[in-house]
C-alpha cells in the first residue's frame, strides 16, 4: 500500500477514462429535471460541477453556487435502481396445447458498472442489501450478478446535506470500507486512495503523486465539519427496544393524519427491499411472463390475503415501515435497516421527517435471532410437476395430486408450503397436505380465479412448483406427549401430515385429540379418514356452525370441543389451523386449559409473492411468515399474535 | 329498435314517407337521421343530435388557460389535440406570446399525428365498409385482412406520433401556453422518422385504392371553408378563407359566422351570416390549399384524375382524406428529419385580460375557440364552435338534395344510401355536442 | 390448463356521456384489434360496427356517465341484459368532468346560458354508473390505459382476475427514474392520492399529475391539499381537484368548492 494520492481536477477525466474501458458502464450524479440522479456518464463533464443543493422535509431545490463537483447531496435515488432495478425478469411460463407447461427462470444480467461518486451512506446501503438480498439463506441472483458486476468509487462527504443523518446512524460520513477507490475533494482537485486491489490497479495507471499531509488533514477536516455540523438527530443505541415498546403511541395516529401512503419513502429508500411479482401473459394466457416489481408496505394490496387486508389503514402501513426500518430490521438482519441518508425526509411529498417523529415515539433511553430453514430455490425457479389427478373433497375443495418433476419436492415436511404457478396466473402459496405415493397432495379451496382454474385442471396438465417452502410442524416436540390438533374448514389440509405422522408412529405419541371444526356438514374435508382416524386410537371431535336434519353431531364453534378439557396434569403440544379469529380463541382456550405457549403450534397466513423472504409482503414484526413460519409458537410470537393492524 | 325504420301516414291528399335512422353507427357519438319525403319532395331532412350535452363551455370558466387546453381535449376523444390547438393558439396570442420556432413546428407534427390517426380511423375502419359492403371492418378484414392491416398500420403511426410528443393518443398531457411541458427527445424522433418515410407507400397506396371506391352519383358545388397560410397547407395558421370571398383572420371567425339552435338537435348549428350552408374539412381544404401539399401528396391526387368531382361529390370526401393522411405523413417525416431539441421546450408568459380567439384545422375542419378572459387570465366567458356544428347545416343541405335520387330504391337500402352520406362527412358528434353559446340568446 | 375452445364471448361496447375516448382506445389496440375479433365476438359497437344487438351480452364495456333521462333507463335495461358489466373510464367510474355541474345550482345556471333549456334533453346531474346499477369490474381513466384494457380481455380470456395495481401514481414515477416534480420544482401533483394505471405519463412530462385516473385507496386529500395549499403557485388548491374525476367522493368536497367559487362569474350577461 501506498496510500492516497493526489487527483488533480484535471486528472478527473483519465480516472473516467479508465473506469469506462473495456464496456464498463460509468454511473455518476448528473443534473437532470432540477435534480441530482445517478445517471450514465461519458465524461467528467456531465458530473454536477459547481452545483450544490438545499433539501429540506418535502422540497428540493438545486442551486448555482459551488466551486466543487462533488458538493451535492445524496441523488434523488440511490444506487438501488441500478443493483436491485424497479423491475427484473423473473421467469416465463409457456403452456402447450397438450397440456403441458414448461418454466424458464430468468438469466440474472448484470452489466458491468462502474459507479462513481457513492457516499458512505450508499456504501452502507449496498451493505445492508447484500445482507438481505446475497447473504443467504436464500440470494436473488439478480442481484448478487449486478453486485458483484460493480466497481465503487466513493466520495467523501466534505458539504453536509441537509436531511441526512448518517453520523447517526453509524454509516458516515466518512468513507471506511467497502470500495474500491474513494475521492475526497479539495479546491484545486482529489485526494484518492485505494480499498481493493481492482482499485489499486487503477491507481497505478493513472500515475499519481503522493497526497501531501496538508492534503489529507484538509480532507479529515472536511468529513470532521460535516460530522459537527449534523448533530446526532437520531439516537440509535436502544432505538429498537424504545421503538417496539411503543406500537400503540398515539403519535402513529397523528403521522396517519399527514402520510399520504403514496410509497415515495419507501421507492427512494437505498434498503427499502419489497417487492411483488407481476405477471403478463398474451391473450390465450399461453405464455406468462412474470417479473419482479419494486412494491411498498404502503399500498393497499400488500398485505391483502382473501379475506381482508392486515394493515387496511395508513396508520398501520407506516408503523410497519418504520418499524420495520429501525427496529425488526435489527431482529431480522442484526442491523438496522436506515443507514441515514434523508431521502425519505427529502421526499416526502408531505416533509415528513423521521427524524422528529423518532424522537417523538421512541424518544432516547437487544434480539430474537431467527432459526433459518435451509432450502434453495430464487423465486423465479419453477419446475414443472404433472397433474396425476384431481379429486373433489367438497362442493369447492379438492385434493390435487402432482408429480414433481424434482424429488426434493417431495421431501416436504408437514407444514411446509409449495409456490404453485399454473401459466397466466399469479403464483399461489399452498400447503401440503400429504406426501404420498411419489405425490405431493395439495388440497385447494377456489377461493380465486386461480385456486379454481387449479382445481379444473385435467390430468397430465402441468404446474409450476417451487419448494418446498417454510419452516413445518415441529412434531418431534410432541413426542411423549399428548396431542391437540385444531382445524378450521381447509385448515383441516396443512395438519393432515400431523396425523399421518402420529399414526405411523402412534406409540410415541400419547392421547391424541383432533378438534375438528366446518361451516356445515358438507364443508367437512376427509370425511372417509375422519372416520378412518377415529378407529384408529384418536378421538376425533367434530362440530359445525349450521347443521342440516342429517347432522347428529355438535352445532357451534371449534373452541366448544376445547372447552370442559384439562391438559394441566400432563404434557401435551398443540397444533392450530384456521381463520385467524378461530386460531385466537382456540389458542386462548388452550393455554386457559394447561397447554404451555411453547408448546402450541399455529400456521399463519399472509400475502405472500415470493416464498422466500426477499419480498416483504408477508412481514409480521420481527418475521416473514414464509420463510420464518408459517409455523410458529405462541411463545415466539409473543404479543404479536392477534394484534390488529401488524 | 335498432334498425332504420319507416313509417307511412296519411296526411292530406299525399303520403308522407318518413327515412329514419334511430343511431347512426360508425360515427363517433350519437345522432340519428330524420327525413320527410311528400310527394317526392323531401319537406324534411335533419341530423338530429342525441348526445348528451356536457356544458364545456361553462366547465371551463373560472379556469386559466391551461387548465383550459386540459379539459378541452375531453370534448372528443378522436380529435383531442385539435382542440388543444386552437386553445393554445387562442392565448398566446392574447398574451403575446412568441414560442421558439422549434415549438411551432413541433405542434405541426402533434397535428400530423392527430390527422393521420384520425384520418386513417375514418377511411378504413369506418367509411371504407360502405363502399364494399359490409357491415364494419371486422367483417372488411375476414375477407382483405391486408386492406385492414394497412389502415390499422397507418393508424398506430399517426398514434405514435402524438404519444412521443403528448404521453399517451388520447388526451395527451404536453401541450402549454409558451410551449410543451418537455420536448421529444432526438432519438426518439430519429427512430421515428424512419418509420414514416418507410410508411409513405402505404399512404399512396391509400389514395390510389380510395379513389378506386365507387360512390353514389351526385354532384353540388358547395361553399367551402378552411384555413389558407401564405406557405403551410392549413393547420395551426392562416386566414379564414371561402370559396366565395370570405376572408377573415383566425380569431374572428364570429366576423363572418354565427350559431343557432335547433329544435331537434342538442348541438348548435353555425351558418354565415349570410346564412348559406358550409363546408369545412379535407374536400374543402385539398380545394382551397391543394397548391400548399406536399408534392407526393399533390402527385397523388393528380394521378387520380378526379377534377371537379372531388369537389362536387361529398362521397369522394374519402379521397381527399386519404390524400390529407399523405400530406400529414410526408410533412411530419420532414419535420421530425429536421428536428433539433429547442433551448427550452416552453417560453415564460403572463396572463392578462382580453379576449383569445383563434381557429385551427382539426381533421373534420375548422375548430374555432373564443375566451373571454379576465387580468388574471381566468376564463369568464367562453365559446367553441366544433367543424361538425359547422358542417350541420351543409349536411342536412345534402340530405335533402340527394335524397330525390335513392327514392326508387327499396326502403332499406335507401335509407342505408341516406345514412353513407351522413358519413361521408365524417361527423364527430361528441365534438358538436358541447355547446352553450350566451350570444345567440337575443336570437 | 385445459382450454377447450370456448364460445366467443358476446361482448357490447355502449356509451353514455363521454367523449369517445375510451371505446376509441379499443381500436387503438392496433396490433391487437383482429386477434381480439378473433377471440371475442364484437355483437354491439355502434362506433365501430353497423351490426346491432339487443343482448344478451356476456361483457358490457360502458363509457360515459348517466346525464339524461333516457340513459338513466338504458342503463338498467342494459345491466338487466348483461352478464359482467365493465365501467371504463373517468366518466363511467367518477361522473366525468360533466359531472362537476352536479355541484352547481344546475337549473339556475341552465336557465341563465341557454336559449331554449326545454330542447335540451339532459339531467341536471351527470353520475357514474355504480350509481344506478351494480358494475362487476372498472378500468379507470381519462382516458383508459390500453395496456389495462388489454389485461381486462386477457383476464377474462384466460379466467384469472386482472392486474390492476391500487398503488399510488408516485409508486409507478419512481419505478420510472423521475424526478418528483412537487418536491424538486414545486409544481402542484395529484400522483400522491391518485391511483396508478397511466405510467406516471405527467410527471414524466415534467407537469403534475391531474388525477385522470382518480382517487386510490386510503387517499389523504386532506393532508396533500393543506401542503398544496402553501405553494407560491398555486392560486386555489380546490381547483387541482375539480377535475376528470372531482365528483369521485375523496375529491368531492373541495371540487364542489371550486365550482362554485367559479359562478358569480355567469351570472352576469347572457346579453353580449
Amino acid at each position: 500500500m501506498v496510500g492516497p494520492r493526489f487527483l488533480a481536477r484535471g486528472d478527473l477525466d483519465r480516472l473516467v477514462g479508465i473506469l469506462a474501458e473495456s464496456g464498463r458502464t460509468v454511473v455518476g450524479p448528473v443534473v437532470r429535471d432540477g435534480a441530482v440522479a445517478y445517471e450514465p456518464i461519458g465524461d467528467a463533464s456531465d458530473l454536477p460541477h459547481g452545483w450544490t443543493d438545499a433539501q429540506a422535509p418535502g422540497s428540493y431545490r438545486l442551486r448555482r453556487d459551488g466551486s466543487r463537483t462533488f458538493d451535492v447531496g445524496p441523488p434523488a435515488q440511490g444506487l438501488k435502481r441500478w443493483i436491485f432495478p424497479p423491475l427484473a425478469p423473473l421467469a416465463t411460463a409457456v403452456r402447450g396445447t397438450d397440456g403441458s407447461s414448461s418454466f424458464t427462470a430468468a438469466t440474472p444480467s448484470a452489466p458491468p458498472l462502474a459507479l462513481l461518486g457513492v457516499r458512505a451512506c450508499e456504501i452502507a446501503a449496498l451493505r445492508v442489501q447484500d445482507r438481505v438480498l446475497a447473504e443467504g439463506p436464500f440470494v436473488d441472483e439478480d442481484y448478487r450478478a449486478r453486485r458483484d458486476a460493480a466497481l465503487v468509487v466513493a466520495a467523501q462527504c466534505t458539504r453536509s446535506c441537509d436531511t441526512g443523518f448518517c453520523a447517526s446512524m453509524g454509516t458516515g460520513p466518512e468513507v471506511t470500507a467497502g470500495h474500491d477507490l474513494v475521492l475526497a475533494e479539495l479546491d484545486d482537485g482529489f485526494v484518492i486512495d485505494a480499498g481493493t486491489s481492482v482499485g489499486e490497479r487503477v491507481l497505478d495507471r493513472l500515475g499519481l503523486a503522493s497526497a501531501t499531509s496538508a492534503q489529507t488533514e484538509a480532507v479529515a477536516e472536511g468529513v470532521a465539519s460535516v460530522r459537527t455540523a449534523q448533530g446526532r438527530p437520531v439516537v440509535a443505541d436502544g432505538l429498537r427496544d424504545r421503538l417496539m415498546d411503543q406500537l400503540d403511541h398515539p403519535r402513529w395516529a397523528e403521522i396517519a393524519d399527514r402520510c399520504l401512503a403514496c410509497a415515495n419513502c419507501t421507492m427512494v429508500c437505498p434498503t427499502c427491499f419489497c417487492t411483488s411479482i407481476g405477471l403478463q401473459s398474451d391473450l390465450d394466457g399461453a405464455t406468462t411472463s412474470l417479473e419482479r416489481r419494486w412494491d411498498s408496505c404502503f399500498t393497499g394490496d400488500f398485505a391483502r390475503v382473501a379475506g381482508g387486508n392486515f394493515r387496511p389503514k395508513r396508520q398501520d402501513r407506516y408503523r410497519q415501515w418504520l418499524t420495520h426500518k429501525f427496529a425488526t430490521w435489527v431482529d431480522q438482519f442484526g442491523t438496522s435497516g436506515c443507514v441515514g441518508c434523508g431521502r425519505c425526509i427529502t421526499w416526502c411529498p408531505v416533509g415528513i421527517d423521521v427524524r422528529e417523529e423518532l424522537l417523538a415515539i421512541a424518544p432516547p433511553y437487544e434480539a430474537t435471532l431467527v432459526e433459518l430453514p435451509v432450502i434453495a430455490g430464487s423465486p423465479g425457479a419453477y419446475v414443472p410437476a404433472t397433474v396425476r389427478s384431481v379429486t373433489p373433497e367438497t362442493a369447492d375443495c379438492s385434493t390435487v395430486l402432482l408429480d414433481p418433476g424434482d424429488d426434493g419436492l417431495l421431501a416436504a415436511r408437514p407444514g411446509q408450503f409449495v409456490m404453485v404457478e399454473l401459466p397466466g396466473f399469479p403464483p399461489l402459496p399452498i400447503s401440503v397436505s400429504r406426501v404420498a405415493d411419489g405425490a405431493l397432495w395439495l388440497t385447494i379451496r377456489a377461493a380465486g380465479p386461480a385456486t379454481a382454474a387449479i382445481i379444473a385442471l385435467r390430468p397430465g396438465s402441468q404446474v409450476g412448483l417451487r419448494g418446498p417452502l417454510g419452516r413445518g410442524w415441529p412434531i418431534e416436540r410432541a413426542i411423549g406427549r399428548d396431542v391437540v390438533v385444531v382445524a378450521g374448514g381447509i385448515g383441516l389440509a396443512p395438519v393432515r401430515p400431523i396425523v399421518d405422522a402420529v399414526l405411523r408412529d402412534r406409540d410415541r405419541f400419547g392421547r391424541v385429540l383432533i378438534a375438528y371444526g366446518a361451516r356445515t356438514p358438507a364443508d367437512r374435508l376427509y370425511r372417509d379418514e375422519l372416520a378412518r382416524w377415529a378407529s384408529a386410537g384418536v378421538e376425533v371431535a367434530e362440530i359445525v356452525d349450521r347443521a342440516g336434519p342429517e347432522w347428529l353431531g355438535q352445532v357451534g364453534i371449534v373452541t366448544q370441543l376445547l372447552d370442559q378439557r384439562d391438559w394441566t396434569e400432563r404434557p401435551t403440544a398443540a397444533f392450530v389451523v384456521g381463520p385467524e379469529r378461530m386460531m385466537q380463541a382456540s389458542v386462548r382456550t388452550l393455554v386457559g386449559a394447561g397447554v404451555p405457549p411453547e408448546r402450541l403450534f399455529v400456521s399463519l397466513e399472509r400475502h405472500m409473492e415470493c416464498g422466500i423472504g426477499l419480498c416483504g409482503h408477508c412481514q409480521l414484526g420481527p418475521f416473514f411468515i414464509c420463510r420464518d413460519g408459517p409455523v410458529f409458537s405462541v411463545d415466539q410470537l409473543g404479543d404479536l399474535f392477534g394484534r390488529e393492524g401488524l | 329498435m335498432h334498425d332504420g325504420d319507416t313509417t307511412t301516414e296519411a296526411g292530406g291528399t299525399e303520403e308522407t314517407t318518413r327515412y329514419a335512422v334511430r343511431q347512426l353507427t360508425r360515427v363517433e357519438g350519437e345522432g340519428r337521421l330524420e327525413l320527410s319525403v311528400r310527394g317526392g319532395a323531401v319537406t324534411e331532412a335533419h341530423l338530429e343530435i342525441f348526445e348528451a350535452p356536457r356544458y364545456f363551455e361553462r366547465l371551463v370558466v373560472g379556469r386559466d388557460g391551461n387548465e383550459v387546453i386540459d379539459i378541452v381535449a375531453r370534448i372528443c376523444g378522436i380529435c383531442p389535440v385539435a382542440y388543444q390547438m386552437s386553445a393554445v393558439h387562442a392565448f398566446e396570442r392574447l398574451y403575446g406570446v412568441e414560442v421558439d420556432p422549434v415549438v411551432r413546428s413541433l405542434r405541426r407534427l402533434f397535428y400530423c399525428g392527430e390527422w393521420i390517426e384520425s384520418h386513417a380511423l375514418h377511411i378504413y375502419l369506418l367509411h371504407a365498409p360502405d363502399f364494399l359492403g359490409y357491415p364494419s371492418a371486422i367483417e372488411l378484414a375476414a375477407d382483405h385482412r391486408e386492406i385492414v392491416e394497412r389502415g390499422l398500420r397507418l393508424k398506430k403511426l399517426g398514434n405514435r406520433i402524438v404519444a412521443i410528443l403528448g404521453g399517451r393518443p388520447i388526451h395527451p398531457v404536453s401541450v402549454r401556453i409558451g410551449g410543451f411541458s418537455r420536448a421529444p427527445r432526438l432519438a426518439d424522433l430519429r427512430v421515428l422518422q424512419a418509420d414514416l418515410e418507410a410508411a409513405i407507400p402505404d399512404a399512396v397506396e391509400t389514395v390510389r385504392w380510395a379513389a378506386s371506391l365507387v360512390p353514389p352519383s351526385y354532384a353540388r358545388e358547395p361553399r367551402l371553408v378552411a384555413l389558407r397560410h401564405p406557405d403551410e397547407y392549413p393547420m395551426n395558421d392562416g386566414r379564414i378563407v371561402s370559396s366565395d370571398g370570405i376572408d377573415v383572420a383566425p380569431g374572428d371567425w364570429t366576423d363572418a359566422f354565427s350559431e343557432h339552435q335547433v329544435p331537434w338537435s342538442n348541438a348548435l348549428q353555425a351558418r354565415a351570416r349570410d346564412g348559406v350552408p358550409y363546408l369545412l374539412g379535407p374536400t374543402a381544404r385539398v380545394s382551397l390549399a391543394g397548391d400548399r401539399l406536399h408534392p407526393l401528396a399533390r402527385a397523388a391526387l393528380a394521378s387520380t384524375g378526379l377534377g371537379d368531382e372531388l369537389r362536387t361529390n361529398v362521397f369522394r370526401s374519402i379521397v381527399a382524406r386519404a390524400v390529407e393522411l399523405l400530406h400529414a405523413l410526408a410533412e411530419a417525416a420532414e419535420v421530425t428529419g429536421a428536428y433539433r431539441p429547442p433551448g427550452e421546450p416552453h417560453v415564460p408568459w403572463a396572463p392578462r385580460a382580453g379576449v383569445a380567439s383563434w381557429a385551427t384545422e382539426a381533421p373534420r375542419g375548422l375548430l374555432f375557440h373564443r375566451y373571454e378572459v379576465d387580468e388574471r387570465g381566468l376564463v369568464r366567458r367562453a365559446q367553441i364552435v366544433p367543424p361538425t356544428s359547422q358542417n350541420q347545416a351543409a349536411i342536412e343541405h345534402d340530405l335533402a338534395a340527394f335524397a330525390p335520387s335513392v327514392l326508387e330504391l327499396p326502403h332499406a337500402q335507401a335509407t342505408h344510401r341516406l345514412e353513407q352520406l351522413i358519413r361521408s362527412y365524417d361527423p364527430c358528434i361528441s365534438c358538436a355536442t358541447h355547446f352553450l353559446d350566451l350570444r345567440v340568446q337575443g336570437r | 390448463m385445459d382450454v377447450h375452445e370456448p364460445a366467443r364471448p358476446r361482448v357490447g361496447v355502449v356509451k353514455l356521456a363521454s367523449c369517445d375516448g375510451c371505446q376509441l382506445t379499443l381500436l387503438d389496440l392496433e396490433d391487437e384489434l383482429l386477434p381480439i375479433v378473433g377471440r371475442f365476438d364484437l355483437v354491439e359497437f355502434p362506433e365501430a360496427t353497423s351490426n346491432r344487438s339487443d343482448g344478451p351480452y356476456d361483457v358490457l364495456l360502458v363509457e360515459g356517465s348517466v346525464s339524461t333521462s333516457e340513459q338513466a333507463a338504458e342503463i338498467v335495461d342494459l345491466r338487466a341484459r348483461t352478464r359482467m358489466l365493465v365501467t371504463i373510464g373517468a366518466c363511467a367510474t367518477a361522473g366525468g368532468i360533466q359531472a362537476l355541474r352536479n355541484a352547481a345550482d344546475e337549473p339556475a345556471w341552465r336557465a341563465s346560458v341557454y336559449p331554449e333549456p326545454d330542447f335540451v334533453r339532459s339531467l341536471a346531474t351527470a353520475t357514474p354508473i355504480a350509481e344506478h346499477v351494480v358494475v362487476d369490474a372498472e378500468l379507470r381513466g381519462c382516458p383508459i390505459a390500453p395496456g389495462q384494457l388489454l389485461e381486462l380481455l386477457t383476464a377474462l380470456r384466460v379466467g384469472r382476475r386482472p392486474q390492476l395495481p391500487v398503488e399510488s401514481v408516485c409508486q409507478s414515477c419512481k419505478r420510472a427514474g423521475n424526478v418528483c416534480v412537487l418536491v424538486a420544482d414545486g409544481i402542484p401533483c395529484l400522483g400522491p392520492v391518485t391511483q396508478a394505471g397511466c405510467g406516471a405519463l405527467c410527471p414524466s412530462f415534467g407537469r403534475g399529475c391531474y388525477a385522470c385516473f382518480g382517487p386510490r385507496e386510503e387517499a389523504n386529500v386532506a393532508s396533500l391539499h393543506g401542503w398544496l395549499h402553501q405553494l407560491p403557485v398555486v392560486d386555489d388548491p380546490d381547483r387541482l381537484f375539480a377535475g376528470f374525476t372531482g365528483w369521485a367522493p375523496p375529491f368531492r368536497e373541495r371540487a364542489s368548492r371550486a365550482v362554485r367559487a367559479a359562478e358569480p362569474a355567469t351570472e352576469e350577461g347572457t346579453d353580449a
